[in-house]
């Protein structure tokens, strides 16, 4: 049995402990899976030309990025053997140590949940429409640049 | 024949707006001819386009109320 029902991706702001929290708790009656993985990405302190990041405020082409999000959580559950999958990712400003990227692959064993996960955290990384504008404590920005 | 664009990130601050409009144009390969045109700084960076949300990777037809998206190198997560 897989859980493909669609939900909004985008969240305004940082997504919280409790948020995630909540979402663990929500699976403890799908009883199938023996396997979570979540990633969990956190807005870092980069040093860039001797000023500190302090916020990162994220923008996206909405509409395409969901088409995408729900395109590519299809692909994932051809590929692999996983229960079900959850992805959430911010807009607007995400302060420094707070959560901007949580994604949640659960499978019946661990080796579909890691290489789910991963590979998942790669696509949306590499081609859903999202930027991120680096703000520094003088309010200055620059654009983010992904490995 | 008017064409919408979208245009974001990096790229909105160039242009300095989020949305334009272009008249008579008739595919994408006219498209950028005109756009650098008008915005030469736009040579400066580099960026993908979308025509109704699908990146395309070579020239193509565009029509009345097409919406062309100006997308600047992803960096979410």
């Amino acid at each position: 049995m897989t859980d493909k029902k669609k939900h909004k991706v985008f969240i305004q702001g940082a997504i919280t402990p409790t948020f995630i929290a909540d979402s663990i708790a929500k699976h403890s009656g799908k009883t199938a899976i023996g396997a979570h993985d979540i990633f969990l990405g956190q807005v870092r302190n980069d040093l860039i030309d001797n000023k500190t990041v302090v916020a990162i405020e994220y923008s996206a082409y909405e509409e395409m990025a969901e088409n995408l999000f729900h395109e590519i959580r299809e692909a994932i559950f051809v590929k692999y053997d996983i229960v079900c999958m959850h992805i959430y990712h911010s807009l607007g400003l995400v302060k420094t140590g707070e959560i901007c990227l949580f994604v949640f692959v659960s499978a019946k064993h661990r080796k579909d949940a890691f290489d789910a996960c991963r590979d998942l955290v790669e696509q949306i990384k590499a081609m859903t429409p999202i930027w991120g504008k680096e703000i520094f404590e003088d309010d200055s920005h620059v654009w983010k640049k992904n490995n | 024949m008017k064409i919408k664009i979208l245009v974001f990130g990096q790229l909105s601050e160039i242009i300095n707006a989020s949305e334009l409009a272009l008249l008579a144009v008739n595919n994408t390969d006219e498209f950028n001819k005109k756009l650098f045109e008008l915005y030469p700084k736009l040579n400066e960076i580099k960026f993908t386009m979308a025509v109704n949300k699908k990146i395309i990777h070579e020239n193509t037809p565009l029509n009345h109320e097409d919406v062309v998206a100006l997308l600047p190198p992803f960096s979410g997560g």
